[in-house]
């Protein structure tokens, strides 16, 4: 197996972890962990097609990555305010109870 | 890497320039002459600096349009990006001013008008983007301000719950897109979109590309709300507070289906074939089956609703798939998405701005609360009537000509099953639209209560989109000449 195909299979497998944290989990905090993790898993392949691409004198990939790690910490930013703030309402975390809407 | 000119990444970029200095002006000026003012007083002085800010940006984007290609596609500024640039800007013109209505009081005027600019700036990079870096950077700003927007009525729960689930579904095809762009990456080599195109021509029917493509497709079905990555739009539309809902239903969307269009006909103009499924391109497959479901689900859900922005969501979610068909026609199409998605925008804002009078005079959006609207407010009612009919898709109105020029996009690009398909739900459609109208016209109510009036933005505003629907349906050449010589001019 060569480097590229072990750093894809680990990248698969962590987006893979942050998809079944984000969908099974109901609490907001966990649900957050792992969309981080599914970002990550996006960066990790930047930076592997980046290493092991034809031409890594050109900075696409990591400048990619570089811009990405700041959006994810702007997201999660974001995402702990609206997490807080939904706690303020309802004093729980819990996905599953934050059903007020119906249609 | 040559070095980077930045006095001509000014002159590109002024607009978004203009508009971010101008949100940090509203932010300033909310802080330093609207503090200690009463509310009303700080919506009107931050609210009239961020409109003035978005007029002058459109007359300057319309007047002294600037063309040029910065850092290899980064930043293209062509005559097609002008006009969906002023086009997002009008939009986010008229969300402002329904901001100044009393619906949703705003705790903190300033950061609210600043946030809807910063949308907009988002919005308008997001166009003029032809690399995926730049494409994905846009999209995150604009959607991260839209999720504050959405969270933003503290005191409201609806409001926290619709930013919550904006964000999370919002977040998580993020994730989806970033990983299929570094797919795309790694199977091309690069990120730019007249590259990857060659690139992905070339890989053929590599499996990898068709997961990067899958992936990237559902980021952008999110941001479009095309069934089945609609599940957040009838929430929020419903909790959001409604200038940010109007954002939503309106800039975002046309920004977004943009964007999604030039990266679907530049991009993955030579995409792989779909294993084993003849000539048909796997995109093409796969957004027309996400077309068809956003059409049937859309319609058929928004027919039992009791809440009109509910309503809207879904009839949003059908107009996304409509929209779809404009980008399955490929080059075809180009032109009419685009008209369609601008004189959706409008209608949409202006419909949205009718219920932001409605609830904020009887405290909730249901159908029955809009009964007895035409002896209040006759004038505003017929505006209500116009935007109803528009995205009904009933002529002279923008709404019929912009079905009809998709419509036939479709039907010259021989998607034959499809069209029937919009059409016979474009019929359904026109039922939940008169139910509307129905209450509002001749719906019966006890109450008598006295209605404060209208605040004179809102009704200015109201009437502007009213007359812009009817002008552009009477005659869509207005628009639809100067998109036709634009894509000319692009070469598309």
């Amino acid at each position: 197996m060569t480097p590229l195909q072990i750093c894809l299979l680990i990248s698969s497998l962590l987006f893979a972890i942050g998809l079944a944290g984000a969908l099974t989990r109901r609490n907001a905090i966990i649900v957050l962990m792992g969309i981080e993790l599914m970002l990550n898993a996006g960066n990790l392949n930047f930076i592997a097609f980046w290493r092991f691409g034809p031409n890594p004198e050109a900075l696409t990939g990591i400048m990619f990555v570089i811009f990405s790690i700041g959006i994810a910490a702007a997201e999660a930013a974001v995402g702990l305010a609206l997490i807080i703030a939904l706690y303020r309402h309802y004093k729980t975390t819990d996905l599953d109870q934050i059903n007020s809407m119906k249609g | 890497m040559s070095s980077i000119d930045y006095l001509r990444l000014l002159q590109l970029a002024a607009p978004e320039t203009f508009l971010t200095l101008t949100g940090l002006m509203v932010l300033a000026v909310d802080l330093i002459v609207g503090r200690g003012s009463a509310p009303g007083t700080r919506i009107i002085l931050s609210g009239s600096v961020a409109a003035t800010g978005c007029l002058l940006a459109a007359g300057g984007l319309f007047l002294l349009p600037v063309y040029g290609t910065f850092a290899a596609g980064m930043l293209v500024a062509d005559p097609l990006t002008v006009l969906i640039k002023v086009s997002l800007v009008i939009l986010t013109l008229f969300t402002v001013l329904l901001a100044f209505s009393d619906a949703a009081p705003l705790a903190d005027p300033g950061e609210y008008f600043a946030l809807l600019l910063f949308a907009c700036v988002g919005m308008m990079f997001l166009t003029s983007a032809e690399d995926l870096l730049m494409v994905f950077l846009a999209l995150e700003f604009t959607s991260l301000s839209l999720y504050i927007l959405a969270a933003f009525n503290k005191q409201s729960p609806h409001s926290t719950e619709a930013g919550i689930k904006y964000f999370l579904f919002g977040s998580i095809s993020a994730a989806f897109m970033l990983f299929g762009l570094s797919l795309v990456y790694g199977v091309t080599g690069s990120v730019q979109l007249p590259e990857v195109a060659a690139g992905l021509a070339r890989a053929g029917n590599d499996p990898l590309a068709l997961v990067a493509l899958v992936m990237i497709a559902m980021g952008f079905g999110f941001k479009v709300a095309a069934v089945p990555f609609h599940l957040w739009a009838p929430d929020v539309y419903q909790g959001a507070p409604i200038p940010s809902a109007a954002l939503i239903a309106s800039g975002s969307k046309v920004a977004s289906f943009f964007v999604f269009a030039k990266v679907v006909v530049i991009g993955f103009g030579g995409a792989p074939a779909a294993v084993g499924s003849g000539a048909a391109p796997v995109w093409v497959i796969l957004l027309g089956i996400m077309a068809a479901v956003s059409m049937i689900l859309g319609n058929l859900a928004a027919l039992v609703q009791v809440s009109v922005r509910r309503l809207l969501a879904f009839s949003a979610i059908a107009h996304a798939g409509y929209m779809l068909l404009g980008i399955l026609a490929g080059t075809e199409g180009f032109g009419p998405l685009v008209y369609y998605v601008i004189t959706y925008g409008l209608a949409t804002v202006g419909a949205f701005g009718v219920v932001s009078i409605v609830q904020a005079r009887t405290g909730s959006d249901r159908l029955c609360d809009f009964a007895g609207f035409h002896r209040r407010f006759p004038v505003l009612a017929f505006c209500m009537l116009i935007f109803m009919l528009s995205l009904a898709g009933i002529p002279p109105l923008a709404g019929f000509f912009g079905k009809f020029y998709v419509f036939a996009a479709a039907v010259k690009a021989g998607s034959l099953a499809l069209f029937i398909l919009a059409l016979a739900t474009s019929t359904v459609s026109l039922f939940y639209y008169l139910q509307v109208l129905k209450q509002i016209y001749v719906g019966e109510t006890a109450d008598a209560s006295h209605w404060e009036p209208v605040p004179i933005t809102v009704s200015v505003a109201l009437l502007a989109m009213a007359f812009g629907v009817t002008l552009l349906g009477c005659f869509p050449d207005l628009l639809l000449n100067r998109i036709t010589i634009a894509l000319r001019i692009t070469g598309f």
